[in-house]
């Protein structure tokens, strides 16, 4: 008790809060590390919702997961060639 | 009888699966559940030596799985307790002498005769994990407070969920005085980073290694911190989920068991 009274006062961190840092950190690239085969069916379904709306080079669509130090991001990349014309609900 | 299937599993080797089973197995009979408590560790057996009962063995579950014997004649009947049964693994074969059909079928055989049965899960989630997941209902995930051991229980947690098996936690070997020096990540660190419901925490015990020694279960000792604890989660598992969790070392300070002694407070 005196002790964590102590490393707060003085806002000394503590050897278990780098721990819990470098595990949340780890967590997250764990969790992202998705297989290729993964990746294949989610952009397949992603460009089939994209393709209801929208006319896409699927040729040049990129999916990529990025990682910073604090910051994951999952980027899909695809040229716009047109709208599609909508039909109006019933 | 309608029996459930709980799998005992870590990720990491060495962080007390093998203890967890035999003690919450041990306190589960204790409460007069027949229970069966099965080595998955096909290969690198363990569970009957925690248990006392390495010269009793004549059957496996590689043996019941090829049809050599009974389920019945696998099973060893534990020393001291009355309801409790071991289903060894087999020492000289490999994690692949057994598949998850196997398993299936075999566990359907173990629901009609047992209350509860704990699957001691080898490390590692190989085919040995299969196994030991194929047939279960829910799951303990035993960690330690220890980086190593709570990334490799987040990579178990994730394929539980991923096959519908609702995982808890159980955290071992707490070392009280190192988490108040804020040398060891405390319980409430633990649960934030692996956010599933937790069972139980055992403090660090000496009593783990004598028990061992001498192959009695550790429940039986009543001054075991850790054998209570287990005896706890056991209560949790059996009928008891609100049963407060207990944190090692929130011991009571000097004055406040002075004064519970003579009657003020709790």
């Amino acid at each position: 008790m005196l002790n964590s009274l102590i490393n707060k006062l003085f806002n000394k961190t503590t050897s278990k809060d780098t721990a819990k840092k470098r595990l949340q950190f780890a967590l997250v690239y764990d969790r992202l590390e998705v297989s290729d085969d993964i990746l294949k069916d989610m952009q397949k379904e992603i460009v089939d919702v994209i393709s209801r709306y929208f006319v896409i080079d699927q040729e040049q669509l990129k999916l990529d997961i990025t990682r910073d130090d604090d910051l994951s991001a999952l980027m899909f990349n695809t040229p716009i060639i047109s709208a599609k014309p909508r039909q109006r609900m019933a | 009888m309608e029996g459930k299937i709980i799998v005992i599993s870590s990720g990491k080797g060495g962080v007390g699966k093998t203890t967890a089973t035999a003690s919450i197995g041990a306190a589960l009979a204790m409460d007069g559940k027949k229970v069966a408590v099965v080595d998955m560790d096909i290969g690198l057996r363990n569970l009957d030596v925690v248990l006392g009962l390495e010269n009793r063995i004549v059957f496996n579950i590689v043996d019941v799985a090829r049809g050599k014997c009974k389920l019945q004649q696998a099973a060893i009947k534990a020393r001291r307790l009355e309801n409790l049964f071991l289903i060894p693994a087999s020492q000289s074969d490999n994690k692949d002498a057994l598949t998850p059909d196997d398993m299936i079928r075999i566990s359907k055989e173990l629901r009609k005769s047992f209350d509860f049965i704990l699957m001691d899960c080898p490390a590692g989630i190989e085919r040995g994990f299969e196994n030991a997941v194929a047939a279960a209902e829910e799951a303990l995930v035993i960690c330690t407070p220890e980086v190593s051991s709570i990334r490799d229980a987040d990579r178990v947690i994730g394929l539980l969920f991923s096959k519908q098996i609702p995982p808890k936690l159980v955290i071992n070997r707490i070392i009280p005085s190192m988490v108040e020096r804020g040398d060891m990540l405390s319980y409430q660190d633990v649960v934030d980073v692996l956010s599933i419901d937790l069972v139980g925490l055992v403090e660090v015990d000496d009593n783990v290694v004598v028990a061992t020694n001498s192959g009695t279960p550790l429940v039986l000792q009543k001054d075991s911190k850790a054998g209570q604890a287990f005896k706890r989660i056991a209560m949790r598992l059996n009928g008891q989920p609100d049963l407060p969790i207990e944190v090692p070392g929130a011991t009571k300070s000097f004055w406040k068991r002075i004064g519970s002694k003579i009657g003020f407070g709790k």
